[in-house]
């Protein structure tokens, strides 16, 4: 939780932090790991792919939603990442033919990725809401 | 679009340059999209992908060990210079003296053990700066990296020595760290890093896969022990390991090494020759059963040291059980004894027992491990050879089989290095070729592991390859005692035609027999004139040259010897062959890569003021065909003085080797060279003269055929 509101200060061009609060969003950033964008995604692919989360489905949940390729060992480091943060766990399953014989490694999200989950997007959603409609800017300048 | 098979060597480099242990998953994930329609480039951009990215994660949690073993490393050189002194000390000399024939074992211990102190109190610290951080390293781990430091740095350093001097001895030759230690750490010259290089391989190997695990990494290990159980339920095989199929391999190849390390280190010390100059039949023959015996049980004691040390993950998990191991590969180790004999003769017979060998090494290890090494699945893949059909009308495309191309160019390296005479070459790259051949095409008969079949086959492979084994032991033995007689011969001719002469040339410690080195080569050459008639010093007759207002010219035949060496030496070793020849006639290269240096040097009878003489001409003879420039120096020395001063008269093209004056020669062609003498030498007389001849790249590996006929000395 932060310590201080971080108020963000919005006008027509500029959109800038108080400096106190800043060095607030600092401190409060030492103790507290927050999820990277990439690994976010992951996590959200992981609770959406469910039962079904291992290195296939996800990088594909990925593709489609970022409209790019994903290398397969980037989503593996990332998800090794996370797992050291305990916040995914993994499980062998059985080795198929279709795949030389390999297993598959099923992820799914921990309690405490759950949680940061939920934290990550109430932190986003909040700071979303403080900022204006951009868009509405943009246009109203363009007037 | 061919979509049965994903990229072989890509899928090579998942499985082996990657870093983690998530291999099998990601490989799986890969072949999965790659049967489901992906593009072989898409499967090669995500293999590199994963490595890259699984190395960059790796170095990412090593880059503060990284830190620290390059900044550890620093006190190389200053430590070397350290153990240098500490070796030197009296206390040393006596321990050796007292060991006797065996010194080698304790100073190669002691050099071990003070060379892995620094490591060993490196490991320490950063254990100790882990510790303050509040991690733990794991005790059994601990105990592994210790052991291990010791093990990787030997090879290591040695393989470093090698190289540097093969490759670099010109930078090393005139290189010298700084005289104090303070210096010796700073310095950063390429001598002092290439000290640093096998210290810091092997704090790096020895610490890389001891850092602390994450929760994640273990939650990884036992899931991935519970799965391979699973599997192990259902496989025939009981002993299956908890380990990789790579690691296993890797640990197998150590294993292996070892005991092929030990088998070699005993051939060495143990494997001579019979001291008779006619052995018995049954002298050899007893001699031949015991060295075969003795290679195989070195081995097998070898790599059971290293199989049951602590550092050993086969101490606890053992893949196959150790008899059956030992029983594969001694039936490969009984051929080291041979081999070593045919190698200290240089013959080529050692590459090719050195082959037949790794051959039957590489049949009883793959029958003995099949079951371990090769997953289920890939064995269910694999033809059955029995049930290939004779004329088969399939339109099947065999598999790109990368290891036949690596085959074909060891074999052709193999003979390359035959041909230039590089024998322990030419051994190692057909014993890989023959190994390499033999565990591809090693499948056992038996489709499960049958314990009982297994030890019969490796006791059956052992006793038909120790009577063929022992028999070409006898035959290295004969060869070997065949030469030396030949050669003790030459000796004995040479030392009677030789007399007193020869032993003034040698240096000091040389042993007058026994010179000889090998079949195929000597570490040093000392040639004498053909025609060798008693030595009249040329004494120099006061009347014509040394009398005052003299004008004519002292001449002095050539009638010393040329030497032939190698650096760092500067002078024929105590075991350099005699012979007599001309330079002109004589053909003589360096057989390994390492540079040949040829000198004459011309003994006078009394000393000669160096005030007296002004110019000294060298009239030489040339009929060397290889087209490149020399150059001639030459040193006068008093060898009457304690210090023996040397002047160095400077250097001369001789012209006739130019370019531009280089013809093919029939006969020799006849050239003079004149080096002036300074007057205001430091040096007063001098009864030496040494004549340098300084080649270009292309006579680097072959003596000049140019020989010095007179030298003239013209009064002053």
């Amino acid at each position: 939780m932060l310590d201080k509101r971080v108020v963000i200060r919005s006008q027509p061009n500029v959109t800038w932090i108080d400096t106190q609060d800043f060095f607030a969003i600092i401190e409060v950033m030492k103790s507290r790991s927050y999820l990277g964008e990439f690994e976010l995604m992951l996590l959200l692919a992981v609770i959406h792919l469910g039962d079904e989360a291992y290195g296939v489905p996800i990088s594909r949940e990925l593709e489609a939603n970022r409209g790019r390729d994903v290398s397969v060992g980037s989503v593996y480091a990332a998800l090794e990442r996370l797992e050291g943060k305990g916040l995914v766990a993994s499980s062998l399953g059985d080795p198929t033919p279709e795949r030389g014989g390999k297993a598959k490694r099923f992820f799914r999200i921990t309690k405490e990725g759950l949680r940061q989950v939920h934290e990550t997007r109430r932190v986003l959603t909040r700071l979303w809401q403080t900022i204006p409609d951009l868009k509405l800017e943009v246009q109203r300048e363009r007037i | 679009m061919n979509h049965a098979e994903p990229p072989r060597f890509a899928t090579w480099m998942l499985e082996h340059l990657t870093s983690g242990n998530r291999d099998e998953a990601l490989a799986g994930d890969l072949l999965e999209e790659f049967l489901g329609g992906r593009s072989e480039g898409w499967y090669w951009r995500q293999a590199i992908g994963a490595c890259v990215v699984s190395w960059l994660n790796s170095l990412q949690v090593r880059l503060p060990l990284l830190a620290f073993t390059l900044l550890w490393s620093l006190l190389a050189p200053a430590w070397n210079i350290l153990c240098d002194k500490l070796e030197s000390a009296p206390i040393f000399d006596k321990i050796w003296q007292m060991a006797g024939g065996v010194w080698i074992f304790p100073a190669l211990a002691v050099w071990i053990v003070l060379h892995s102190t620094l490591l060993w109190a490196g490991i320490l610290v950063y254990i100790l700066s882990y510790w303050c951080l509040g991690k733990m390293f794991q005790r059994e781990m601990l105990r592994r990296v210790f052991l291990l430091v010791p093990l990787i740095f030997s090879p290591i350093y040695g393989a470093t020595f090698v190289l540097a001097n093969l490759y670099w001895w010109d930078v090393f030759a005139g290189a010298k760290l700084a005289a104090t230690p303070m210096g010796q750490i700073a310095d950063l010259s390429m001598l002092a890093d290439v000290m640093r290089i096998p210290y810091i391989i092997a704090m790096l190997c020895a610490l890389w896969g001891a850092i602390p695990q994450s929760v994640r990494t273990l939650q990884n290990s036992s899931a991935e022990f519970s799965a391979i159980e699973s599997s192990a339920q259902s496989d025939s095989l009981a002993l299956i390991s908890r380990m990789d199929p790579f690691t296993l391999r890797r640990f197998f190849g150590f294993m292996v090494g070892a005991g092929l390390m030990n088998a070699m280190i005993v051939g060495f010390l143990l494997c001579r020759l019979p001291e008779s100059h006619a052995p018995t039949f049954a002298s050899l023959l007893i001699r031949a059963i015991l060295y075969v015996a003795a290679g195989a049980l070195s081995g097998v004691g070898g790599a059971w040291l290293y199989w049951k040390s602590p550092a050993s993950p086969f101490r606890e998990h053992a893949p196959v059980p150790f008899p059956l191991f030992a029983l594969a590969c001694a039936s490969g180790w009984v051929w080291v004894p041979s081999m070593v004999v045919f190698s200290e003769q240089i013959s080529a017979a050692t590459a090719f027992v050195a082959m037949v060998g790794a051959f039957v090494l590489a049949s009883g290890l793959r029958s003995a491990t099949y079951f371990v090494l090769v997953p289920a699945q890939q064995r269910l893949s694999t033809p059955d050879r029995g049930d290939a059909e004779l004329f088969s009308e399939s339109l099947y495309r065999s598999p790109f089989d990368a290891h036949g191309y690596v085959i074909a160019i060891g074999l052709y390296a193999a003979a390359a290095a035959l041909l230039t005479r590089s024998n322990y070459t030419a051994a190692a790259l057909l014993a890989f070729s023959a190994f390499l051949f033999s565990w591809k095409r090693t499948i056992p008969l038996t489709s499960s592991f049958e314990s009982d079949h297994e030890y019969k086959q490796a006791a059956l492979r052992l006793q038909r390859v120790v009577i063929p084994a022992v028999l070409v032991t006898i035959w290295a033995l004969l060869d070997g005692v065949a030469h030396r007689n030949r050669d003790a011969e030459t000796n004995a001719a040479l030392a009677a035609s030789n007399g007193t002469v020869a032993s003034e040339h040698v240096h000091p410690n040389a042993r007058s027999q026994s010179s000889a080195y090998g079949v195929g080569g000597y570490e040093s050459l000392i040639l004498w004139p053909l025609q060798k008639k008693q030595i009249i010093p040329p004494l120099p007759p006061e009347e014509s040259f040394l009398a005052p207002g003299t004008t004519q010219p002292l001449t002095i035949p050539f009638d010393g010897a040329y030497w032939y060496f190698q650096p760092p030496d500067k002078f024929p070793g105590s075991t350099a062959h005699q012979a007599h020849g001309t330079p002109l006639g004589s053909d003589i290269e360096s057989n390994n890569f390492i540079p040949l240096v040829m000198d004459a040097h011309q003994t006078l009878g009394e000393t000669i003021p160096i005030t007296r003489c002004r110019e000294i001409q060298v009239d030489i003879e040339n009929r060397d065909n290889t087209a490149g420039f020399i150059a001639m120096a030459v040193l006068l020395t008093d060898a009457t003085s304690p210090q023996k001063p040397t002047l160095y008269l400077g250097q001369q093209p001789i012209v006739s080797t130019e370019p531009a004056h280089f013809s093919s020669k029939s006969v020799p062609v006849l050239e003079t060279l004149r080096f002036s003498v300074a007057k205001d030498s430091r040096m007063r007389r001098f009864n030496e003269i040494t004549v340098m001849l300084l080649p270009d790249i292309e006579h680097t590996l072959v003596g000049p055929k140019i020989a010095i006929r007179q030298f003239q000395l013209f009064p002053r």
